[in-house]
């Protein structure tokens, strides 16, 4: 958090000056841990057996917080009889299907009671052809479920997750992980004895946590601890994601996703949401908040088509696109590199350097007819038809590239105006203050111009196809001689107006589903109160409450701490004086507090819903999780996640061991990439490539070097490309402090500069602690262009999915590490196999034969099957 | 390394978006200047606690001085010892010894020109200079130095051109007695310059380094003219006055090394390296010619020369001896970590100790017993 | 309650340096300095190396083989020191005084600054500080420093490297409420148990010889560790042994002198 948060890890020192522990769990010593109490060096891609460790050691010690959990948690519901836990199953849950590959959330399912998953993601399940649990769900309010408060059952949640961890005793974390078993038990009881009424304990992650083929797991332990432990929704405690981009959450929230629509509304879906009906009937919720989304959706399509959008068209909800399948990231290239796509727009991302495997994103890239980019300065992807590894070597020669690239410069965060949503949820407005030089135009002002070309072009146009174009709501006044589009304009839309008179609604609460609303985005509604940007407002924190309310602006309705009804006890009393934050007060019949309560403002604690209630009304008194379909925080998820309700401790992809808890090596639901140009490795000990190697970030440098290679300030601070390693493998290896290295993998080879540097640490493990493990340290900001240039460490990073969310395993891979200058920058897309291949099936198989079929071919494009991976 | 900036000047700052008007702006860049090292550390990067040092980083910067200085120190050395040569004649035989009252007062105009060249030399132009004399600073001892050579070096001149002048004779002589007197500090203060700094072996010899200066000075002003043509008892005198010279620089060098070498760190760069050898040539030149000078019989031009050549040659590579070796002083961050662990830095000059470290760190020239192995100095 | 003084300087905490740099790039940002070359050197996470006419904030980076007070570390014995290095604005400042064009000055801020339209390059504030900070910048031919943010302080504004520090490790303020927050600051780490902490330079009492720093430091090694001198000293403090010494020997001339002189009377003829 030091290293890429710095500002914000600003407020972690003043908690350290508090009397707060700072515990830092990463492979490597940094900047963080220099100023941690505790740094716990781990093995990259193992923390859900560290996590999973003291999720067992909560409950097995009985350090849970019990009235919480009972009351605030699904820990006392009962799963139906037919779940079967990995436990049972040597690593997989019960429903895999082996013939499609994947799972059937089915057997998942509370007894009696299905639910659906939270945020409107509940079709990703009908995406897969396993709906069974979400269809025709809407008749069965899920507050119906059958519950054991004294935790006993067998098969209550409580259990079947104590059942579940019951194997990652310390011991096992040890083996597993390399944490010294007295280090874990020093975790575990810190955090045990810093929660409870009077205590809260946060959790802080971001990217280390993410980037694996489980990565959504990881957080998913965090939240079982924080919620056995009582730290959601209470002042101090939380988990808190620290994002990346400077507007990367506001970009989540108003996404840049493909499956999302504003307000974390989803995109509707080809094969299920073919009428407006459908999507209303597939996506609102039974019970809990998302039972409002016909308002939200019917307010989103008035706010895009305007006069065009009535109940009489259904809010022209068939003008919006589709989707068909995975359209993530690394699909899309992969689709791209087997010629398949036309066009490419790249707005702020630099794929060639930031993206896995870059030799195969530009190889996506050759096969396009045209690319577009917008970015400060023309970039490795920009001219990656000239300035390439594969160019350099010949065998890709730029004349025979057809990809027309246009480039357009753009005007940077301080040149135009506009937000950031922070990872707080805190929208900050931020103003121009230089003007744009040159040519460079803001974001707004190409998608602004861009659609007003688009409209003229279609102006004439019969086509209905063309409807969309024509009838999309499209004027945002504009100013300065290059009318740019007032960027205000689009925050107030986003906010909402009543279309009759264009007057700022007050927030999601008014909105209609009648089309009497519009609203660019319902969670940000509240934003444009009164008519006034409440993001820019900019009082210190000295003149008001601690909370700052007045301080720009949170989503949602400016709530500080969300869920924070759970700040309160089951009666609406603060659990204890001094985390007192959220409470009922009785006598005004109404919730009050420090922070804008995250409750309906007067549903008394003892409020329960009558059988058969519908909507808002499903909602119980003692529900602080609202926006989850039965009110509760989720120990155990019976809907919404693809790769099990609960975490399990699978290897990386490429791992240096055996997985000591199950046969299955791998996350059965992981998405794999098969092709001849994206080799893997073995499972575990190959014999090429012994050492885990990890990437991540410097303070000095930003991603892919876009913003700081190119700026001779923060390029003098670090000037190459290097790697990290132990004085121990530095031994081993011969490499030497300050010489250079080659380090490669099955993809690529790249030179570093060494850092050998005792700040990483050999890891013992394995059985009895044999197995001494080395972990190889890699920055990736290095590119061919710009000030400062050095080899991109994703060039030796595969493409792999984690299911969920589709992202990548940066975090955790192997490899190998040689002195010296030797790397002749081959890459296995163009040159071929760079290391020998292994005997076809020497090595142990990722899955159980029960395992069977897997996720693949998710995109509904499909390859010719002669293009497929072909060698170039 | 690619293209240096917008502006070319490694700011970074396009012309369209900002203007320079920073703290730094009129600095003129061209090149960069890297401080760091040009090869990388290859050692473990961990800090040895029984002797730290900051990746052997220098601690001090280096003097910026070129070649130039050590001349001048050389040529004001002989200017001043000239002049004082020339005064003290002047005043015991004005006309019996003219023609060494002459020649001496030509090697003092000389010097302070040549001194005053080479001074612009290392400053880059004249009009820097002229920026010495804006102010009189007595706690700067180049300011001091400036104002006497801005003194010395136009008396001096006139003392020599106006000495056969005729009429104008009183006040060529009168110039002289005060070039006498101004040559004294001329020939010393570069000696307290050097002291005057930070740089531990130039600090540290600051009591001994004065009359290794003035002995200097001495053979340099003797050396040169011994080589003109002088009679017989103006020669005398000369000779006497270069060995006088001699035999005290060679006892003010081993004062000098033995000063510095109170504390190993400080004092090496005086028997190694560059300056180590240059002090070893300077001592053997300035030994050879004293010897020579020793050797009875024939006291013709050939002779003189060569012995004023030698003496010239050993005045020389003392003042490079010395600079580089403070140069070499600066490089060493130990030198200075011990000279002041040794007692020899602020403590040394206000009798009160400075606090050097957490509490049980601090001693000075002790062993720290709290955790064994880290030694406060070793 | 101390008086206010117009007296302004820095109180750099390094136990909450997290080493972020941002201090260092504020610096070159503001004063628009230039890079110094891309260089690559091995020294932990330190590229820049050392302060210079150009880089007038450095963050050093020590990694030190003893635990950081009760830091605990897979290692046991291992800890990571970050260290904002700057001008120390001296109370004797060895640069001002040994300049001899009258270009380094001191403000009504108490602090040294360096004039550019009169420095002339001649140098000897370079060996005149004894910690190593002004340099002459070669193809500039003046000396540069830390400005202490002379045109900010104008301007009534922080200064640039404080601003940016997100931990507060550098503080900026009146010297003497700095210094009071900063033995605050050494009792409370000591109480903690961080016993190693201590002020570096913090007054007169503390340092003699240079009768403390305007920009003084919280360490928790010797001074060594962060490239910083255990004893330091104003040169001038001693300049009057040297002057002595100078006069001594010049009479030691002018005796040889007169000697060479009356003795060949003598002997002659
Ligand atoms: N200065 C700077 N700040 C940035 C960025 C930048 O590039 N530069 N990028 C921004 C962006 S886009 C993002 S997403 C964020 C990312 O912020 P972070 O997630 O903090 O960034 P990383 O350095 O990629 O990864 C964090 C740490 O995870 C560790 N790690 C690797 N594998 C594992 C593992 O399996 N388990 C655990 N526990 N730790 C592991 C790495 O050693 C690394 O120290 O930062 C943002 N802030
Ligand atoms: N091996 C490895 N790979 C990783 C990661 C990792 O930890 N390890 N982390 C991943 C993560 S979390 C991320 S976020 C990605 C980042 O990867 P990318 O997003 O590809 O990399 P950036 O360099 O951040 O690209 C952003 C570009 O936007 C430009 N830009 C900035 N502001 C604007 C603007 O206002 N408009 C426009 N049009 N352009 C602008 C910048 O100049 C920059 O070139 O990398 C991912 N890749
Ligand atoms: S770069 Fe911006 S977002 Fe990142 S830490 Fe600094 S202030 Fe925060
Ligand atoms: S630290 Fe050096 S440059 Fe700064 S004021 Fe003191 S003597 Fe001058
Ligand atoms: S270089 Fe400039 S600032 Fe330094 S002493 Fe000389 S004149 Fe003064
Ligand atoms: S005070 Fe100003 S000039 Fe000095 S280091 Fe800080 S930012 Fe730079
Ligand atoms: S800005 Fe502050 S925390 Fe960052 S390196 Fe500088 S002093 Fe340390
Ligand atoms: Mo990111």
């Amino acid at each position: 958090m030091a290293e890429c948060h710095p500002v914000g890890f600003q407020w972690v020192m003043e908690a350290k000056e508090r009397g707060a522990t700072v515990i830092h769990v990463d492979p490597r010593f940094t900047r963080t841990s220099a100023m941690a109490d505790l740094h716990v060096p781990i093995r990259a891609g193992t923390d859900i057996a560290f996590l999973g460790g003291i999720v067992r050691h909560i409950i097995e010690n009985n350090r849970y917080f019990r009235d919480y959990v009972v009351q605030y948690t699904n820990a006392p519901v009962i799963v139906d009889e037919e779940f079967r836990d990995t436990e049972d199953l040597d690593g997989l849950f019960s429903g895999w299907d082996s013939e499609q590959g994947g799972y059937r959330v089915k057997s998942w399912q509370y007894r009696n009671a299905p639910v659906e998953g939270s945020a409107g993601d509940v079709e990703m399940v009908h995406e897969q052809g396993q709906g069974q649990a979400g269809e025709g769900q809407s008749s069965q309010p899920s507050f119906a479920e059958e519950r054991d408060e004294t935790l006993e059952d067998p098969r209550c949640i409580f259990q079947i997750t104590r059942r579940h961890f019951s194997r990652y005793t310390p011991e096992m974390v040890e083996e597993i992980c390399g944490i010294p078993k007295e280090m874990f038990l020093k975790v575990a009881e810190a955090l045990c004895d810093n929660s409870g009424r009077e205590r809260t304990s946060a959790f802080v992650y971001s990217v280390g946590w993410t980037q694996h083929s489980k990565g959504a797991q990881y957080i998913r332990t965090a939240s079982i601890i924080q919620l056995l432990l009582g730290n959601i929704g209470r002042p101090g405690g939380g988990i808190m994601a620290l994002r990346g981009h400077a507007s990367i959450q506001g970009s989540t929230d108003i996404p840049t996703l493909y499956d999302l629509l504003p307000g974390y509304m989803s995109m509707p879906k080809a094969k299920h949401d073919q009428t407006f009906a459908k999507y209303l009937e597939n996506n609102t919720g039974a019970s809990g908040w998302w039972t409002e989304l016909p308002k939200y959706i019917t307010s989103t399509l008035k706010a895009w088509f305007g006069r065009a959008a009535g109940p009489g068209n259904d809010f022209c909800y068939g003008y919006l696109p589709r989707t068909s399948g995975d359209h993530s990231h690394m699909t899309t290239v992969a689709d791209m590199a087997d010629g398949n796509l036309t066009g490419y727009f790249v707005l702020g991302q630099n794929p060639s350097v930031g993206s896995v495997h870059g030799a195969l994103q530009r190889k996506g890239l050759r096969e396009l007819q045209w690319l577009v980019i917008r970015d400060f300065a023309p970039n490795e992807t920009a001219e990656f038809w000239k300035d390439a590894p594969e160019i350099r070597r010949g065998e890709v020669r730029p004349e025979d590239i057809a990809t027309e690239v246009f480039f357009f410069p753009a005007a940077a965060h301080t040149e135009k105006d506009g937000s950031f949503t922070n990872t707080q949820r805190l929208v900050q407005w931020h103003w121009k203050a230089v003007e744009p030089p040159g040519d460079c135009r803001s974001d707004l002002w190409f998608m602004y111009h861009l659609g007003l070309r688009l409209k003229a072009l279609y102006a004439d146009s019969l086509e209905s196809r063309d409807l969309p174009i024509k009838n999309l709501t499209w004027e945002y006044p504009t100013e300065g001689e290059h009318q740019e589009p007032n960027a205000d304009a689009v925050l107030a839309e986003i906010h909402g107006f009543t279309v009759e008179d264009g007057e700022p609604v007050s927030g999601y609460l008014d909105l209609k589903d009648d089309g009497s609303t519009a609203c660019g985005c319902w969670l940000y509604s509240g934003i444009f109160k009164g008519g006034v940007n409440q993001a820019a407002r900019r009082k210190p924190g000295s003149q008001q409450s601690w909370v700052a309310p007045e301080w720009a602006w949170a989503w949602p309705s400016n709530r500080r701490i969300m869920y924070n009804r759970a700040s309160a006890d089951p009666e609406g009393n603060p659990w204890s004086d001094r985390k007192k934050y959220v409470w009922w007060d009785a006598e005004q019949g109404k919730w009050t507090g420090e922070d804008v309560p995250d409750f309906i403002e007067d549903r008394p604690p003892s409020y329960r819903p009558k059988r058969g209630a519908r909507g808002l009304d499903t909602i119980s008194g003692i529900d602080p999780f609202i926006r989850q379909a039965d009110g509760k925080g989720w120990i155990y998820v019976p809907s919404g996640l693809m790769d099990g309700p609960l975490p399990t401790h699978y290897e990386p992809q490429e791992s240096v061991l055996e997985n000591p808890l199950y046969g299955q090596q791998c996350n059965p639901a992981r998405f794999e990439y098969e092709r001849k140009d994206n080799p893997y490795h073995r499972a575990h000990d190959d014999p090429r490539f012994p050492y885990v190697i990890t990437t991540y970030r410097l303070t000095e440098h930003h991603t892919a070097g876009g913003m700081s290679r190119w700026l001779s300030w923060l390029s003098e601070l670090m000037p190459e490309m290097f790697c990290e390693v132990s004085p121990e493998l530095a031994e081993e290896r011969g490499l030497h402090n300050g010489e250079w290295a080659t380090i490669t993998t099955a993809r690529a080879e790249i030179e570093a500069r060494v850092l050998v540097t005792r700040r990483i640490r050999p890891l013992r493990m394995g059985k009895g602690g044999k197995r001494l493990v080395h972990q190889i340290g890699l920055p990736y900001h290095w590119g061919s262009k710009g000030l400062v240039t050095g080899d991109a460490a994703n060039e030796l990073v595969s493409m792999l999915a984690d299911p969920n969310v589709s992202i990548q395993e940066t975090k955790a891979l192997t490899g190998t590490i040689a002195p010296g200058r030797r790397s002749r920058m081959r890459r296995v897309v163009t040159s071929g196999p760079l290391v020998e291949e292994l005997p076809e099936g020497s090595g142990a198989p990722r899955d159980l034969p029960a395992v069977g079929a897997r996720p693949r071919g998710k995109h509904g494009l499909e390859a010719p099957k002669e293009k497929e991976g072909e060698q170039a | 390394m690619t293209d240096p900036g917008a502006n070319g000047d490694r700011r970074h700052i396009h012309p369209e978006s900002g203007i320079l008007s920073g703290g730094a702006s009129e600095q003129r860049v061209q090149r960069p200047e890297p401080d760091a090292p040009t090869e990388p550390w290859t050692e473990l990067p961990t800090a040895n606690l029984d002797d730290p040092t900051y990746y052997d980083r220098p601690l001090l910067k280096e003097a910026v001085w070129i070649s130039a200085v050590p001349v001048y120190f050389w040529a004001g050395g002989a200017s001043g010892a000239a002049a004082t040569l020339a005064a003290v004649a002047q005043i015991a035989d004005r006309d019996g010894l003219d023609g060494l009252i002459k020649r001496a007062r030509w090697v003092a105009a000389a010097g302070g020109a040549a001194g005053t060249a080479l001074l612009i030399v290392d400053l880059g132009k004249p009009s820097r200079f002229a920026n010495m004399l804006r102010v009189f600073r007595p706690s700067s001892p180049m300011s001091v130095g400036s104002w006497v050579l801005a003194g010395a070096a136009p008396l001096a001149a006139g003392s020599a051109v106006l000495h056969d002048a005729g009429a104008l004779g009183g006040v060529a002589d009168a110039a002289g007695l005060a070039i006498g007197v101004l040559g004294m500090p001329l020939a010393g203060y570069t000696s307290v310059l050097l002291s005057n700094t930070a740089v531990p072996l130039w600090q540290e010899v600051r009591r001994t380094l004065p009359a290794l200066f003035l002995s200097s000075a001495v053979i340099s002003a003797a050396s040169v003219l011994q080589m003109f043509d002088l009679d017989e008892r103006e020669l005398d005198i000369v000779r006497r006055y270069g060995t006088a010279g001699k035999v005290a620089d060679l006892v003010a060098s081993q004062a000098v090394r033995r000063n510095a070498s109170r504390i190993h760190q400080v004092g090496s760069p005086l028997h190694a390296g560059l300056s180590g050898a240059l002090w070893k040539a300077s001592e053997a030149l300035i030994a050879a010619s004293l010897a020579l000078s020793m050797v009875p019989g024939n006291r013709g031009r050939g002779r003189r020369v060569v012995e004023g050549l030698l003496g010239t040659a050993g005045s020389l590579a003392m003042r490079f001896a010395v600079f580089h070796a403070g140069k070499a002083s600066s490089r060493d961050p130990r030198a200075t970590f011990r000279h002041q662990r040794g007692g020899h830095g602020g403590t040394e000059a206000t009798g009160r100790a400075a606090v050097t470290g957490p509490e049980d760190l601090r001693a000075v020239a002790t062993r720290d017993e709290r955790t064994p192995g880290r030694t406060a100095v070793s | 309650m101390s008086a206010p003084t117009a007296q302004r300087g820095f109180f750099t905490d390094t136990t909450v340096c997290i080493g972020c740099k941002a201090c260092e790039v504020a610096c070159k940002e503001w004063n628009q300095l230039p890079d110094d070359g891309f260089v690559f050197t091995g020294m932990s996470y330190d590229n820049t190396a050392t302060l210079g006419a150009s880089t007038w904030r450095h963050v050093a980076f020590v990694e030190r083989p003893v635990a950081f007070g009760n830091q605990v570390t897979a290692d046991g014995q291992f800890s990571w020191l970050m260290m904002s290095d700057v001008c120390k604005h001296c109370q004797r400042a060895g640069c001002l005084e040994n300049c001899p064009t009258g270009a380094i000055v001191r403000t009504e801020f108490d602090t040294v600054y360096v004039q550019p339209d009169i420095c002339n390059g001649c140098g000897y504030c370079v060996v005149g500080c004894p910690f190593g900070v002004i340099d002459r910048r070669e193809d500039d031919g003046r000396a540069w420093k830390c400005t202490l943010c002379y045109d900010r302080l104008k301007g009534d504004m922080e200064p640039a490297c404080a601003k940016a520090c997100p931990t507060d490790s550098i503080q900026f303020g009146d010297l003497l409420e700095l210094r009071r927050r900063a033995e605050e600051r050494v009792a409370r780490l000591h109480e903690r148990g961080l016993r190693d902490a201590y002020l570096y330079g913090v007054d007169e009492a503390n340092q003699p010889g240079t009768e403390g720093l305007n920009a003084f430091f919280l360490l928790v090694d010797r001074p060594e560790v962060y490239n910083l001198p255990p004893d330091p000293v104003a040169p001038a403090k001693k300049a009057k042994e040297a002057w002595l010494s100078m006069a001594a020997a010049a009479l030691g001339m002018a005796a040889a002198a007169v000697a060479a002189v009356l003795s060949g009377r003598g002997t002659g003829r």
